[in-house]
């Protein structure tokens, strides 16, 4: 095999490397990644939601009331700021019990509250319209019996799961559930107390 | 100590006392109660609140309705140990039911 044949087939084989790679490139097909959360939602959005929470003891229950600010953190996460807004009412529920202690003894639908919440809502992943997710977070709240003329602060911690539904490019729907559970400073005498409850609530987000 | 916590939570959530607003509790006026205060004296010590009855199916739980101002519910009792998560003064006795016309057993001070 004379010099020249050699060199010349080792410059072809040589383009040869170089170019298959970009051919085969050319055939692939490209697929897009699947979304891991929502493809309508927006990295801001704002929302309410109306429900129920039940309490009990020094808990509030009652009709629950929040507004909603969401952030995006990450492809599947977003940042949930809560207000919420608890209306139970109710009459008294406290009595001193026969070692005179002071106790309450509400029922599940009773005393008022209001909570700041800082959460995170992971969304699982979905399809179509439909965006099951799973939510956490801590809220402080002022809770109060107004017939009892008992108060106090808590803070307790949120976990939950629920569902978001897209009805146009913009607006969806949710449902969610969670539950709480905490502690509190109370007044009189009462001290340090817990706080545990189960929060349904639907509610509509607006894309920003 | 998280765990330690979240069962503390909840026991204590969980925990209900023997008596309530409607009957048992201590009391020194009718705003202590959900109905009625009997004032602490010798035979209702530390105050006892109750709610009026005609009959036992007037009252809750673990009461029956006796004769004692018009008809009050108090907690029924097998014997004096019975009747000692009302604290000291109380003992089982036998007292007229309201309207039945027979003794029942009831925690009573006195």
């Amino acid at each position: 095999m004379s010099r020249r044949l050699t060199l010349g087939l080792g410059l072809g084989f040589g383009a040869a490397l170089v170019i298959a790679p970009a051919v085969a490139r050319a055939d692939q097909v490209v697929v897009p990644a699947a979304p891991v959360a929502p493809p309508d939602m927006s990295d801001q959005a704002i929302g309410a939601s109306l429900g129920v929470a039940t309490g009990g003891r020094v808990t509030a229950g009652g009709l629950r009331l929040a507004g909603h600010f969401l952030y995006q953190l990450s492809d599947r996460d977003w940042f949930d700021g809560t207000a919420a807004f608890t209306f139970g009412g109710g009459g008294a529920g406290c009595f001193r019990d026969r070692s005179n202690a002071f106790v309450c003894d509400h029922g599940l639908a009773a005393g008022d509250s209001i909570e700041l919440l800082a959460g995170v809502r992971h969304f699982l992943g979905g399809q179509d319209q439909f965006w099951p997710f799973v939510v956490g977070g801590v809220g402080m709240r002022g809770v109060e019996f107004s017939a009892d003329s008992v108060n106090g602060l808590a803070f307790a911690l949120h976990a939950g799961g629920g569902i978001r539904a897209s009805v146009s490019p913009g607006i969806a729907v949710t449902a969610q559930g969670e539950l709480e559970l905490g502690f509190g400073a109370f007044n009189h005498s009462l001290g340090i107390e817990p706080q545990l409850g189960v929060a349904i609530t639907a509610g509509v987000e607006f894309r920003l | 100590m998280t765990r330690f916590v979240l069962v503390w939570i909840l026991v204590a959530a969980c925990q209900s006392s023997d008596v309530s607003r409607q009957v048992g509790a201590r009391c020194d006026t009718n705003a202590d109660c959900d109905v009625k205060c009997l004032a602490p004296d010798g035979a209702w010590p530390g105050g006892f609140c109750t709610v009026l009855c005609d009959s036992d199916a007037n009252c809750p739980a673990d009461t029956r309705c006796i004769e004692d101002q018009g008809g009050i519910c108090a907690f029924t009792c097998a014997g004096d140990p019975g009747c000692t998560f009302l604290g000291d003064g109380y003992t089982c006795q036998q007292v007229d039911s309201h309207g039945g016309g027979v003794k029942v057993s009831a925690c009573h001070g006195g």
